[in-house]
């Protein structure tokens, strides 16, 4: 008997097999791609019918075949993901749409060319700077990542259909915002592993059914009876998050969870695509300028603000602030998986932008394992007492 | 190790206690607190509150409540030094900086991962060089000159140390190297704190008078050591029970305890 599960009791069912909707979309006659990150274009897949499946790891699962072809010393989460290629759990895919997001997710995505050999492959070539000349290689690299899936799959990307998609992407972003609003009173009306589940959910579905499952969740969650209880309210900064293992043990600790800055979260989704003559030029400016990735260096008016540290913070990290009064956020978790270097270079400077406005914040480094967040936990629970 | 500390309202301490943990937490912390009942000649019923803390903070069946070994040992250390901005902690497996303002707990760092820069570490060595931990400190201040230990990695170290013991350097230079390796990587880890006087050293390698030395040279400060640097934590705890069971009297509300028993509880059954 198939139950058709609704709102939250749906999402968690994704959330527990991903990749399950995809196949039985693949099943049905749909093309699935796989994209690395939150910079391939997926309007681009959208447009085309095709099915964006984010490429993901597991925690919970030891990496036992990838060390074959990449180094032990570098982003367990990558490592992770490949190894999950390289037992199957990937082979519905028809293509992946990889990017240079770090220097261990650029090497993995050949890596992962070599040995997987995926039907259709792009590599978008991202720039590491926003400045304008970066941005038109951006826009130039969407060109081609859209004329090589116009020649996989035989069909045109018209503009009307672009457009359609770029308002259905932005229809999700919007709905995130919705549903993120709902972490603002105290206590949130939706936990922060809740919230995680419906962000791995949503990157596994096509976005038109994400709109209409967030929809759900948002009138469910707006309902609910069993409420929350107020404890200190936290935001989680850095790196990728995708399992609720760590989030579970960070509110089981006693805080709630009311606002991210994560890519399984508020970074993938809260940029919109602006409107623009060219929809390309809001593409590239959305995907490069405004997803905020330390993958991408960033400095104040550029090249104007080297003498002065504090304005240069806080044109980085500004939205940090306003994430921390309209979320009304007691404390700071930054978090890094261990061997990443982009998040690790950003650390210090986000310690001192939360330092110079006043908000308390530890950092903890993990291992990308569920077994091995135990240690972590006596150190959140000293930073909640701290917070008093 | 397993502590206890009984305090009574005007924060005398009625009895210190510090009896071994093994692997069998639940049954031991019965019996030092047993012990430690007996030394106050006090029946647990009078116990108003019960604190625990430390990594078997949750193998306390009798606790009243658990709170962070951070926050209890700054609170001990505050009630021992109230002049403390830092606070070192290097115990058997792991090693931890406090940063303390007004007997509150603002900041910390801590290392518990790995053996380097714990007491671990000198375990394994004193091992190695075929001496007592006890000895380290007295031996390591007839050194005439230090060795420098490059290796992170305790086993590495061991690797290393063997090799200067081939070459024949005299053993007090090697252990004084040690002791410098402790401070410096602790140093390190805590410079984030921002390093201010007062510094106070505690846990089971501030009685090694070797490392407090070294920990002295690496900060170019004064190094507090109190007269019982493995107590601080269970001090701080007894204190910070006192103050929740006086602040809900002061608000006329009885804080919820436990009934006082002390039965044999173990996991292994």
């Amino acid at each position: 008997m198939v139950v058709n599960r609704k709102g939250i009791e749906r999402i968690k069912e994704i959330y527990q097999d991903r990749a399950s909707r995809a196949q039985e979309l693949k099943a049905g006659g749909k093309q699935v791609m796989g994209y690395l990150c939150i910079y391939p274009v997926l309007e681009m897949l959208t447009a085309l019918d095709i099915v964006p499946f984010r490429i993901l790891g597991q925690m919970s699962e030891p990496i036992t075949k990838a060390d074959a072809c990449l180094p032990t010393i570098v982003c367990p989460f990558i490592r992770s993901t490949l190894d999950l290629g390289l037992k199957g759990k990937y082979d519905f895919m028809d293509g992946v749409v990889m990017a240079h997001v770090c220097d261990v997710g650029e090497k993995t995505s050949h890596i992962w060319r070599t040995y997987l050999n995926p039907p259709y492959y792009y590599f978008l070539d991202v720039p590491h700077t926003t400045h304008l000349a970066a941005q038109e290689q951006m826009k130039e690299q969407i060109k081609t990542l859209r004329q090589t899936l116009e020649d996989f799959t035989g069909k045109k990307i018209t503009a009307a259909k672009l457009k359609q998609a770029i308002d259905l992407h932005n229809q999700q972003r919007a709905l995130v915002r919705e549903l993120y609003d709902l972490r603002k009173p105290d206590p949130p009306l939706i936990s922060g592993a809740e919230t995680l589940q419906t962000m791995v959910a949503l990157m596994s579905i096509p976005v038109a059914e994400g709109n209409d499952l967030l929809k759900q969740v948002i009138s469910e969650v707006k309902q609910r009876k069993n409420k929350l209880s107020k404890k200190p309210r936290l935001l989680i900064w850095g790196s990728i998050i995708d399992n609720v293992a760590l989030v579970e043990m960070i509110e089981s600790a006693g805080a709630n969870v009311v606002m991210d800055d994560i890519c399984v979260g508020s970074r993938a989704f809260f940029p919109a695509v602006a409107q623009t003559d060219d929809p390309l030029d809001g593409l590239a400016y959305r995907y490069l300028v405004e997803l905020k990735c330390p993958r991408t260096f960033r400095e104040a008016t550029y090249g104007e603000t080297k003498k002065d540290y504090i304005q240069d913070l806080e044109s980085r990290f500004g939205y940090i602030k306003e994430y921390i009064r309209d979320w009304n956020v007691n404390g700071v978790i930054l978090q890094a998986v261990r061997y990443c270097d982009i998040h690790g270079y950003e650390v210090p400077a986000v310690r001192d932008y939360l330092d110079h406005i006043g908000t308390p914040h530890i950092y903890l480094e993990h291992d990308y394992s569920e077994a091995a967040l135990a240690p972590l936990r006596t150190r959140v629970q000293a930073f909640l007492e701290l917070l008093g | 190790m397993t502590k206890v500390v009984i305090i009574d309202a005007a924060e005398c301490i009625r009895a210190r206690v510090i009896g071994p943990t093994g692997a069998e937490h639940r049954r031991l912390a019965n019996r030092v607190m047993e012990e430690a009942l007996n030394r106050a000649n006090l029946h647990f019923e009078e116990i108003a509150y019960v604190v625990a803390t430390g990594y078997g903070r949750i193998n306390v069946p009798f606790a009243d409540r658990q709170i962070t070994e951070l926050t209890c040992h700054a609170r001990g250390v505050y009630q021992l030094f109230p002049t403390v901005s830092i606070a070192i902690d290097i115990g058997g497996q792991d090693a931890k900086g406090l940063k303390i303002k007004k007997g509150k707990l603002v900041d910390f760092v801590m290392n518990d991962r790995c053996a380097a820069g714990t007491g671990r570490f000198l375990e394994v060595l004193a091992n190695t060089l075929g001496l007592k931990l006890d000895d380290l400190g007295g031996i390591s201040l007839q050194a005439t000159s230090k060795i420098k230990i490059s290796s992170i990695c305790t086993v590495f170290a061991q690797q290393e140390v063997m090799a200067y013991l081939a070459k024949g350097t005299p053993l007090p230079d090697i252990v004084a190297g040690l002791h410098d390796a402790i401070a410096s990587r602790v140093v390190k880890m805590i410079t984030r704190l921002k390093i201010e006087p007062d510094v106070v050293f505690t846990g089971g390698v501030a009685k090694n008078i070797g490392v407090v030395q070294a920990l002295k040279q690496n900060l170019g400060l004064e190094v507090f050591v109190p007269a019982e640097p493995l107590l601080t934590g269970a001090v701080g705890a007894a204190l910070l029970g006192k103050e929740l069971v006086l602040k809900a009297r002061e608000r006329g509300e009885v804080i919820a305890a436990k009934e006082r028993r002390l039965e044999e509880v173990t996991f292994f059954r």
